[in-house]
């Protein structure tokens, strides 16, 4: 299908009036692609305001078989929300109301194009506090987060975006609404549709209402970040945080070729003897966290450090502005990037960077490894010369054998970004035929037409 | 640099926070400039200059990205690409501000009858109110003033400043040789700022000139500052200088009124309102100093919002798309809920603010709650 026809474009005209409905070339052109800087034209972009006319949408799509695109914010780095077959993006940005928020119940009941960080501020204000934290947190949404089932930051001590969706309100194709879950934090009756729905990228049905849950706000934070002599001893160091019995907030971790491109944008606080460096958050009470620094100190003296620093408040922020800093001073190595982020068990984190510095030196390139060591989270940022074909080819066999090296340790080849368009290739090394007629089997229960989100990986 | 669609200047832009349209996002813009340039989309260059126009030309997304992409600046080479009927009144509204800006009736004249002047009624409100709404009655006592005996320096005042609000200007001197300043006549053009981003590049490349040679004639002093958005356009002179450090001497000497007033005792009188709102301007520096200066002297009584939301003026997209203009307005208004007197450090925030403020409520520059000497 190249066009709509007229009759269709009328339909969507009579339900998406004025500028809900965007059919021009250059209106339609940003939802074509997203932070995958993939991209595909879409047929036609509408906006929809409520849940009627998402329903009545869905309906009509699901009788003329016409593909439908969730989008949000399109900040997804894997093409999940390019319209890689010709349909219509539906942006969920005008849902975006914070319906509810309960300091008895600890829920808040949400539109899904709520802006992650606005709930945050808000719950904030009232003391509470939703822990999901991806780094796109200001610029992403909470209905983006729960179908890709964001993690973050937090997720070693708080989970992930899975963990804080009570129940939820989405719209199938047909039109027939999905009402699973609520404000009960406990509920073990029937399948649990509501988890079925996080981290399915837009394939099940469209949500258009989240109950989330809710925690007390922690009083306060200090974080410290520690400098090891090799990527060996800052596991040492991790080790023996979780030996003392403590459970950080966070735990980031960054290798040798991560300090370099720091140290070359001159965002590097640590010495150059270190080689590896982890970055450590605690939260709590005031009291709490004063004890918790002084343990968290000793246990990674332990490791014999090169080099300790402690923040609070602004000094605290200064140590996390290290952690921000890494993705714009990657390019100070090399142009281009293919950035991977497997997941493996926490106790073959170090297995896993030495792996990959392997692969680095087998296809002569650099390759950074930093990331979220509490949960086994790594970010490998393969850095190369698009326009070197030799370098080209050989970050393409790379990325190939660093997912292998996470399967063979028994971890995934995505913790976080999901497969989309850009790995959708790789999802057999992972998912077995079995398993992926499983899937598509329940896939087509909720969308027999195939009209979801279609052309995307597992 | 190239746009990488990572979309992280999607949460500053106060425009897409107001209407959910992403489309008008500061991501698609540099996206839409890209595709243009390369052409790959069948795309016309007018309707994208019409699209990408719509631009409130706060700026925050190129003080946000990373990869640094200037959106508005994009949007300026359109614009000067692709001129219509707004731009000509908007430039002709920048360049005879001496004539037209006391009389807004004369600016009201300007626009025919097919571009529905009732759908301009808030510009020309905000227009009509330069020429002095009900201002702020002064409340803040000023005990000492820092000494700064034997050092000259330039008053930049700004168009508004000069042409309607001569009292900020007034204020503004007397305050600077209450601080033993030998202050020189104000000779400066128009910073530049609105005409270069509504696409006017070289008249603004000339008024920049302009300004810098009446520096070097003066002997390069400080150049004091009263408006945030005027400070921001001198800032961003920098292929105007002999060298680099002409360059660096220039930044230097651009020095904002309300640093100059830090060392300053002030004391509050009676009539000081309970809530003094603050409405940080998009061009406001990172170190705002404004905000600093009324943080000490107003302490409590002063609110000031997260500072992410716009005031709406938006400059020439007024006179494209007021009903977006004032879609952003609302949620700045919103922001200030509860204030009953609102200030802030520049002319158009001030203008806007003043004309879409509700009954009873007094919005002004800070200068104006300082008892002058
Ligand atoms: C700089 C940067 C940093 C990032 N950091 C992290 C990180 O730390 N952790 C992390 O996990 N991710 C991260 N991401 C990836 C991305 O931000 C997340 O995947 C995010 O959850 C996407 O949210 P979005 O609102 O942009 O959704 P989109 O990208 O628009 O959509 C994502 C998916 O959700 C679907 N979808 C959206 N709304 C709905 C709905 N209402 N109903 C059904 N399906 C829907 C879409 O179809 C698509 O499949 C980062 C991205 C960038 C650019
Ligand atoms: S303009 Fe900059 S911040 Fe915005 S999407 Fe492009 S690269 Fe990212
Ligand atoms: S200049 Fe302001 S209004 Fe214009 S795109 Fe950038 S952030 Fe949005």
């Amino acid at each position: 299908m190249e066009n709509l026809t007229p009759e269709q474009e009328t339909f969507l005209a009579d339900l998406f009036p004025s500028d809900a409905l965007l059919l021009r070339p250059e209106q339609t052109a940003v939802f074509s692609t997203d932070a995958s800087r993939l991209r595909a034209a879409p047929l036609a972009v509408v906006r929809p305001k409520n849940r009627e006319q998402v329903a009545e949408l869905l309906h009509w799509a699901h009788s003329e078989r016409i593909p439908i695109y969730p989008r949000a914010r399109g900040t997804g780095t894997v093409g999940n929300a390019v319209p890689a077959k010709p349909g219509i993006v539906i942006s969920m940005l005008a849902m975006n109301r914070i319906l509810d928020i309960d300091d008895r119940d600890f829920v808040a009941v949400v539109e899904p194009g709520v802006v992650t960080g606005d709930l945050q501020r808000t719950v904030s204000e009232r003391n509470m506090f939703y822990p999901p934290d991806p780094a796109s947190s200001g610029f992403s949404t909470v209905g983006g987060n729960v179908s890709t089932c964001a993690g973050g930051l937090r997720a070693v001590k708080y989970g992930v975006t899975r963990d804080y969706v009570l129940g939820l309100e989405a719209i199938l194709p047909g039109g027939r609404a999905l009402r699973s879950g609520g404000r009960a934090h406990k509920d073990v009756v029937g399948l649990d549709l509501t988890r079925l729905f996080v981290g399915s990228a837009g394939k099940l049905g469209v949500i258009t209402e989240l109950t989330l849950k809710l925690l007390p706000k922690p009083e306060t934070t200090a974080s410290v970040l520690a400098g090891f002599p090799d990527i060996r001893r800052a596991m040492d160091g991790a080790a023996a945080i979780f030996r003392a019995g403590m459970l950080p907030a966070a735990l980031e971790f960054m290798d040798k070729a991560t300090l370099t491109a720091l140290d070359i944008a001159g965002t590097s606080p640590l010495p150059k003897e270190a080689q590896a460096a982890l970055l450590v958050r605690v939260d709590g009470s005031e009291a709490v966290v004063n004890a918790e620094t002084d343990r968290l100190q000793a246990a990674l003296q332990k490791a014999r450090p090169v080099h300790l620093m402690t923040g609070r408040d602004e000094n605290e922020e200064a140590l996390w502005d290290v952690r921000r800093g890494i993705s714009p001073a990657s390019f100070h190595l090399k142009p281009d990037k293919l950035g991977e982020d497997i997941a493996v068990p926490r106790g073959k984190v170090a297995e896993a960077v030495e792996g990959v510095h392997a692969i680095a030196a087998k296809y002569n390139l650099t390759i950074m490894c930093f990331g979220h060591l509490g949960d086994g989270n790594i970010h490998v940022n393969t850095m190369y010369n698009a326009s070197w074909p030799e370098e080209a080819d050989n970050a393409a066999m790379a990325k190939g054998e660093i997912f292998r090296l996470a399967l063979s340790l028994g971890g995934s080849i995505s913790g976080e970004h999901g497969t989309g368009l850009t790995k959708a290739a790789y999802v057999d090394l992972q998912l077995d035929a079995d398993q992926q007629a499983l899937m598509a089997d329940i896939k087509r229960i909720f969308d027999p037409h195939g009209i979801m989100n279609p052309g995307k990986g597992w | 640099m190239n746009c990488i669609l990572c979309g992280k200047c999607l949460e500053v832009c106060p425009l897409l926070r107001a209407t959910n349209r992403e489309e008008l996002s500061p991501r698609a813009k540099a996206d839409l400039a890209t595709l243009l340039k390369n052409g790959e989309l069948p795309l016309s260059g007018e309707d994208v200059a019409g699209l990408t126009g719509l631009c409130l030309g706060c700026r925050r997304c190129r003080d946000k990205c990373p990869q640094g992409v200037d959106v508005p600046a994009l949007v300026a080479d359109l614009r000067a690409a692709h001129p219509d009927f707004r731009s000509w009144l908007w430039k002709t509204w920048l360049k005879r501000a001496r004539e037209l800006w006391p009389s807004s009736s004369l600016a009201a004249k300007l626009i025919p009858e097919k571009f529905q002047p009732e759908r301009l009624a808030p510009f020309l409100k905000a227009l009509a109110l330069l020429e002095g709404g009900p201002h702020i009655v002064p409340f803040v006592n000023i005990r000492e003033l820092p000494d700064h005996k034997g050092e000259a320096m330039l008053l930049f005042s700004g168009c508004t400043a000069r042409y309607v609000q001569g009292h900020w200007r007034k204020t503004a001197e007397k305050l600077l040789s209450a601080m033993n300043i030998e202050l020189r006549k104000d000779k400066f053009e128009c910073c530049g700022i609105g005409l270069e981003s509504a696409g006017f590049g070289a008249d603004a490349g000339k008024m920049r000139e302009k300004n810098v040679q009446t520096w070097r004639k003066a002997g390069k002093p400080k150049i004091v500052t009263l408006c945030v958005s005027c400070h921001k356009g001198l800032t961003g002179y920098s292929g105007c200088f002999k060298n680099p450090e002409e360059a660096l001497q220039w930044t230097e000497a651009l020095t904002p009124i309300s640093e100059l007033l830090f060392d300053g005792r002030y004391v509050l009188s009676e009539n000081t309102p309970a809530r003094v709102g603050y409405h940080r301007p998009c061009h406001a520096p990172k170190n705002d100093t404004d905000h600093t200066l009324l943080t000490a002297v107003l302490g409590e009584r002063l609110r000031s919002h997260d500072g992410r939301e716009c005031c709406g003026f938006g400059g020439i997209m007024q006179l494209g798309a007021p009903e977006l203009c004032a879609r952003v307005n609302a949620r700045c208004r919103q922001s200030l809920e509860g204030a009953g007197v609102v200030l802030t450090g520049c002319s158009a925030c001030a203008a806007q603010l003043t004309a879409t403020a509700p009954e009873g409520i007094r919005v002004g520059h800070w200068l104006e709650i300082l008892k002058t000497p």
